[in-house]
């Protein structure tokens, strides 16, 4: 790699860059988890404790998520939740990302595509707090619903997980949307022309010739948004009701309520396998690499 | 099992563009037609109206006799193969084969029957569990025509599927495909601009330019009796020269050349050719050869400017002494040999001379004709334009 950069770039700039590069890595990313990584195997002690014969490697800050229940609860729940999330995500990206990169003239899919990002020039807590508004008990939602005669009283959308989904499928449909888009848009169009000529309908083109093209695309994106999702903090915070509590809230009540770095540590690492066993799974399930989620 | 095709005024616009002008043509079962010309000249545009893929502004497409309005692209008796063959590139060769079957609920038994059968028609036997992306180019080409005709299609629609191959495969899949439609008796309908594969597979022969029809007529017809300057001028080679019209005495014209004289000519097909007329004289490369002073029939002295050497024949590029025009002369192979003697030199002056009958007199109609020097289609403002009236035997009308 160096040497391809030194012929690109010349010596000193493509030393800086490797340098810039490793420091990322290694300050940023690999110290602070291995230190991540060491507290949650502590216990918790006063500071004057630390150090003394007190300290030492233990696993009980993870034993303590499998002792809890209701811990042990919202992590599962929150592995379910995530998965709804990206799957919801991917049916309702699935047809966009077939109109932008299929059906859509250029100027349609620059104007769709713009209309989809302008949102995202906005922070995601204003973005999140809008859909609070929105799905109010006394919100918009519910007004033109009643307007309608649709329903007799308000719903309560925010009571529950409806809420957490809704908004979650909002903040993160581009990371599903542009990696299917990719995938889809590199498909030729005469494999679709061929599978209609051949007496397949949308239903089966899609199945047997779209999707199956697409399948890094999938992967990529629902990889993206199961981590985001998983990870989630202002989302369920905002829109998700006491009853619907994420995992994330948890740690952040570990390392912030209750003052437990180490346990919350502990749950955070759990998180992180958590994620990387989602990634795993999904790749092996669509036999995809690394390389094809990188591109 | 009807696989005759009939466009009934048929009109294709995309939006102020007429890319099909009215168009009524009738392709009869189990025939063998191709549609011939430049690119942009409407032939795929045509194709896309049969299969379904495009919807005709106006007019109607039969297929077997049924008005196809309305029927989708899945439902119909067509089957097309398409320019870049679109195989399923993540199916094996069986896969790809009993798509069509597949779709249509056959069941797997029958299905693999179906394909070992079309492998063996397309002479692939074996190849069925492999992946399209291992196939050669040849290989690859049989598997799109079998998957095409596994739905058993009344028509087979081919989009130029050789123009991807190279040239030696090229003329070996003619023959093959030629081989396969005799077999199968199915309608083809074949586009392309490569008049070698039009005249050498077809039973008759379409040819298309601007979105008009400009002569239905079998291969043979259509080179010796074109019946527009475009089609002379498109199929084969020709030499150009204008001129006007002395008289007419049935087939036999005679013309005046301006600077050349008086020269003899054949009537084209049906041809309106009135005294005085502004016309143009076609005369193939092949039909011009070198004659001595004196001799019987029209004599054109030129001066020769190049000489190519063709292997089995000689192409000469020569200028017209009188009027500087450029005529192109193939000599064949006893001719040739003389070159290797000394004779057709560049700078020689020497007398040519043709048979009247292979000269074609057809009227300066202001139809778009090749430019000889370019290849490309040029639109002629001499003449009256829009009196083109295709013929050749065949029901077509282009108004």
């Amino acid at each position: 790699m160096f040497a391809q950069l030194k012929a690109r770039f010349g010596g000193p700039l493509a030393m800086a860059m490797l340098t810039l590069l490793g420091m990322w890595l290694i300050v940023m990313v690999t110290l602070p988890q291995l230190q991540m990584i060491d507290y949650s195997l502590r216990p918790n002690l006063l500071p004057a404790e630390v150090g003394g014969p007190k300290d030492g490697w233990t696993l009980d800050n993870y034993v303590t998520l499998f002792n809890n229940d209701i811990h042990r609860g919202i992590f599962f729940k929150t592995l379910w939740s995530s998965i709804l999330v990206t799957v919801l995500t991917l049916i309702v990206s699935y047809p966009l990302a077939y109109y932008l990169a299929k059906v859509a003239t250029p100027r349609q899919a620059a104007l769709c595509l713009l209309m989809l990002i302008v949102p995202f020039w906005i922070n995601e807590i204003l973005r999140t707090y809008s859909w609070f508004i929105i799905l109010a008990f006394r919100g918009p939602l519910n007004e033109i619903l009643l307007a309608l005669g649709l329903i007799e009283r308000p719903i309560r959308f925010l009571n529950g997980d409806a809420g957490v989904m809704v908004g979650m499928v909002y903040a993160y449909i581009l990371f599903m949307v542009f990696p299917l888009y990719n995938a889809i848009e590199s498909l030729d169009d005469n494999q679709i022309r061929a599978a209609r000529d051949l007496g397949a309908g949308t239903l089966r083109t899609h199945r047997r010739i779209v999707i199956p093209h697409a399948k890094p695309g999938i992967a990529t994106g629902s990889i993206m948004t199961f981590m985001l999702a998983a990870g989630s903090y202002a989302v369920p915070a905002l829109l998700g009701s006491p009853g619907s509590r994420w995992f994330t809230q948890i740690i952040y009540n570990w390392f912030f309520e209750g003052g437990n770095w180490n346990q919350g540590a502990a749950y955070a690492f759990l998180l992180l396998v958590l994620c990387i066993g989602f990634m795993s799974l999904v790749m092996k399930f669509f036999k995809v690499g690394l390389g094809d989620i990188a591109k | 099992m009807d696989g005759s095709v009939k466009l009934d005024e048929v009109v294709m616009r995309f939006g102020d563009f007429t890319a099909i002008e009215p168009t009524t043509l009738a392709i009869e079962s189990g025939e063998f037609f191709s549609f011939l010309g430049p690119s942009g000249c409407g032939k795929t545009t045509l194709l896309n109206i049969v299969s379904g893929f495009l919807t005709p502004s106006e007019g109607q497409v039969l297929i077997g006799g049924e008005p196809m309005a309305g029927v989708p692209v899945n439902r119909r008796p067509t089957a097309m193969i398409f320019q870049n063959l679109a195989l399923f590139p993540l199916m094996t060769v069986f896969e790809n084969i009993e798509f069509g079957l597949e779709v249509r609920g056959v069941d797997k038994r029958t299905r693999r029957e179906a394909s070992e059968r079309l492998l063996s028609l397309v002479a692939l036997e074996g190849s069925g569990p492999k992946l399209v992306t291992e196939l050669s180019g040849g290989q690859k080409q049989r598997i799109a025509i079998a998957r095409a005709l596994a739905v058993e299609p009344r028509v087979l629609l081919l989009d130029e599927p050789l123009s991807a191959l190279d040239l030696k495969l090229r003329q070996h899949m003619r023959a093959e495909l030629k081989a396969i439609q005799r077999k199968t008796g199915i309608t083809f309908i074949y586009i392309t601009h490569d008049q070698g594969e039009a005249l050498t597979m077809s039973d008759r022969v379409a040819v298309m330019s601007a979105g008009r029809i400009q002569q239905v007529a079998d291969p043979m017809t259509l080179y010796r009796s074109p019946s527009t300057g475009f089609v002379a001028s498109f199929v084969g080679e020709n030499n150009r020269l204008e001129a006007k019209v002395i008289d007419r005495q049935g087939e036999r014209v005679r013309v005046d050349a301006g600077l050349l004289g008086e020269l003899p000519g054949r009537a084209g097909a049906q041809a309106p050719l009135g005294n005085g007329q502004a016309a143009a004289l076609y005369i193939r490369p092949e039909h011009l050869r070198p004659v001595t002073q004196g001799a019987s029939g029209p004599q054109l002295e030129v001066d020769i400017v190049s000489v190519q050497f063709e292997g089995a024949s000689l192409m000469l590029q020569t200028r017209l002494v009188a009027s500087a025009e450029l005529l192109r002369v193939q000599l064949g192979s006893e001719l040739a040999k003389r070159a290797s003697t000394g004779s057709f030199q560049p700078g020689e002056r020497i007398i040519l001379g043709y048979d009247p009958d292979d000269a074609v007199v057809l009227p300066d109609d202001g139809s778009p004709r090749l430019d000889e020097e370019t290849g490309e289609v040029v639109e002629t403002t001499a003449g009256t334009a829009g009196a083109v009236q295709p013929s050749g035997g065949a029901d077509v009308r282009s108004a």
